[in-house]
């Protein structure tokens, strides 16, 4: 299942939405912070009619690059941690 | 596309190579496709379940149903998948039967909520490619393409291109019925399923839907078809064949009705303007059976409350109020009664739906009960006063308005009347419960 994470993100004038760091949660409930290293694509959603963004960007995690997908769920303006198949 | 000197559009078959099959090759007067969901309402549950829960496994894939709660007796299956089609599960199947047909039927709950995201989302991506759709329902509609055809091809290329669009961008799968007239359309789309497109056009008719059973027909239902069986007419090709006297004799007009229908004649129009409501109404399946006149009339209240409420919210007035009632044993009545002056007070309503209950009901436990309006007008502003209402109107009128706004602004729940406090009865009735409109899918196994 997708989960939702705290994200901090930029937001431009002209609509251009940026995530910036992502806080995951670990199993011991410990929060980590990572910084969002680069945004492969971003890709506009709108399944079901719920309008979204999706980011697949990478994160550095412990001295390695780590690629995820985030997507901002516009209507309900939270962030998720996309499964990855 | 060659334009002929009447003016009448001539199909030649663009888009599709040398191929001209016989529909593309026609003159057509007006291209009227007829766009249905596949299981809407559960197709638009397993995207959302996959798209944006996260969730690996498809509803359409498995034998699934979107149904009601058993508890509430609401218990019926509202939409299936396919593979739970095979088993024999009916839309307005009850759970007990469905799950009787197909033990491993998964059922997920109605998300009424998320129902009117995605039919929205269905109608704007039509509008794009027609000016003219008419929403038939909150997953069907009709387009004339009559206009904008000439932007993309011939009308299998440009149904396949909506049908290809919605997937692509919505998820779900649609199927899009061709044709010159709307009756064509839909009984195209019904065909096979699922994310198919099919072509009706009136020089198709006898070979592909006179073959086709009778209740398969448009305006065809479970009780004409009982008729028609009667007179030998089994499928449509029978009935299309019939002499209009014999079936006007036994049906009257709507005889003639399906018999042009029958031949693929239909003359209405695709209507983007959206119809008056001639009436205003709700009902409630209640939980338990109500066996005394109070608990009825506080059903009456609730239901009163939404059906007045959304008069006021159309600014319209009403000037018959009806009650009907279905007993424990699925007896069916209803009563009537035109009020001396159209209203859209709560107060009157429920007084006058308290007034129609005592003359009508025989004391039989209550399954169910319903509160509908008529006769409607808009509402002027203007009240003619008469020596007999006793109670003061227009303060009563600012108390609804004042109740509206309260509402509007902070929620239905956020004032009620007394009466509801610890009772089982919900204070707003009738529509859709906030239990249906979302989803707590804390609470759902996946």
């Amino acid at each position: 299942m997708n989960v939702p994470v705290d994200v901090l993100a930029t937001f431009n004038t002209i609509g251009g939405i940026k995530p910036t760091y992502i806080r995951l949660e670990d199993g011991d409930h410990m929060l980590h912070t990572h910084k969002i290293e680069d945004i492969l694509y971003t890709k506009e959603e709108k399944y079901a009619g719920i309008a979204a963004m999706l980011f697949c960007c990478n994160i550095r995690n412990d001295n390695c690059k780590q690629m995820i997908k985030l997507r901002y769920q516009i209507e309900s303006h939270t962030w998720v941690l996309v499964r990855s198949l | 596309m060659a334009i002929g000197n009447n003016g009448i559009a001539r199909w030649n078959g663009l888009g599709t190579g040398n191929e001209q099959t016989e529909s593309e090759v026609r003159t057509l007067e007006r291209v009227i496709f007829h766009i249905d969901v596949n299981s809407a309402f559960l197709s638009w549950e397993a995207v959302y379940r996959l798209h944006v829960l996260g969730d690996t496994h498809d509803l359409r894939e498995i034998p699934s149903a979107v149904a009601g709660d058993v508890k509430k007796r609401h218990g019926i299956i509202l939409a299936r998948s396919i593979p739970a089609k095979r088993y024999g599960v009916r839309t307005g199947d009850m759970i007990s039967e469905a799950t009787k047909l197909c033990p491993t039927l998964k059922l997920v709950p109605p998300h009424y909520d998320l129902y009117a995201t995605s039919s929205k989302a269905f109608m704007k991506i039509l509008r794009e490619f027609s000016p003219c759709v008419e929403q038939y329902s909150i997953d069907e509609a009709f387009c004339d393409m009559s206009e904008t055809i000439a932007l993309y091809g011939t009308p299998v290329v440009a149904a396949n291109l909506i049908r290809e669009r919605i997937k692509e961008e919505l998820g779900f799968t649609v199927n899009i019925g061709v044709s010159s007239n709307k009756l064509l359309a839909k009984m195209a789309s019904d065909f096979t399923k699922p994310d198919r497109v099919h072509t009706l056009f009136p020089d198709e008719v006898p070979r592909k839907m006179w073959p086709l059973p009778v209740g398969d027909l448009f305006f065809v239902g479970r009780a004409t078809k009982k008729k028609l069986k009667n007179l030998g007419i089994n499928t449509i090709g029978d009935l299309a064949q019939t002499e209009v006297s014999i079936l006007s004799s036994h049906l009257k007009k709507h005889g003639e009705l399906i018999h042009d229908f029958a031949n693929g004649i239909d003359v209405s129009l695709v209507s983007s303007q959206t119809v008056a409501n001639k009436g205003y109404g709700n009902s409630t399946t209640i939980a338990f059976d109500v066996e005394d006149a109070i608990t009825a009339k506080l059903v009456l209240l609730g239901l009163s409350e939404t059906v007045a409420a959304r008069l006021r919210e159309d600014n319209m007035l009403a000037r018959v109020v009806a009650v009907d009632i279905v007993d424990y044993e699925f007896n069916r009545c209803s009563h009537q009664m035109t009020l001396y002056e159209a209203t859209n007070g709560t107060s009157e309503i429920y007084q006058a739906a308290c007034k129609l209950f005592d003359q009508l009901w025989n004391q039989a436990p209550i399954r169910h009960l319903g509160v509908h309006t008529s006769k409607v007008e808009e509402d002027s502003g203007m009240r003619q006063l008469n020596l007999f209402d006793m109670e003061k109107n227009e303060k009563l009128a600012a108390l609804d308005k004042a109740i509206d706004s309260i509402r509007d602004r902070y929620g239905a729940d956020s004032v009620m009347r007394a009466s509801f406090v610890g009772s089982k009865i919900y204070h707003m009735s009738g529509g859709i419960p906030p239990e249906k409109r979302k989803v707590n899918y804390k609470d759902v196994k996946f």
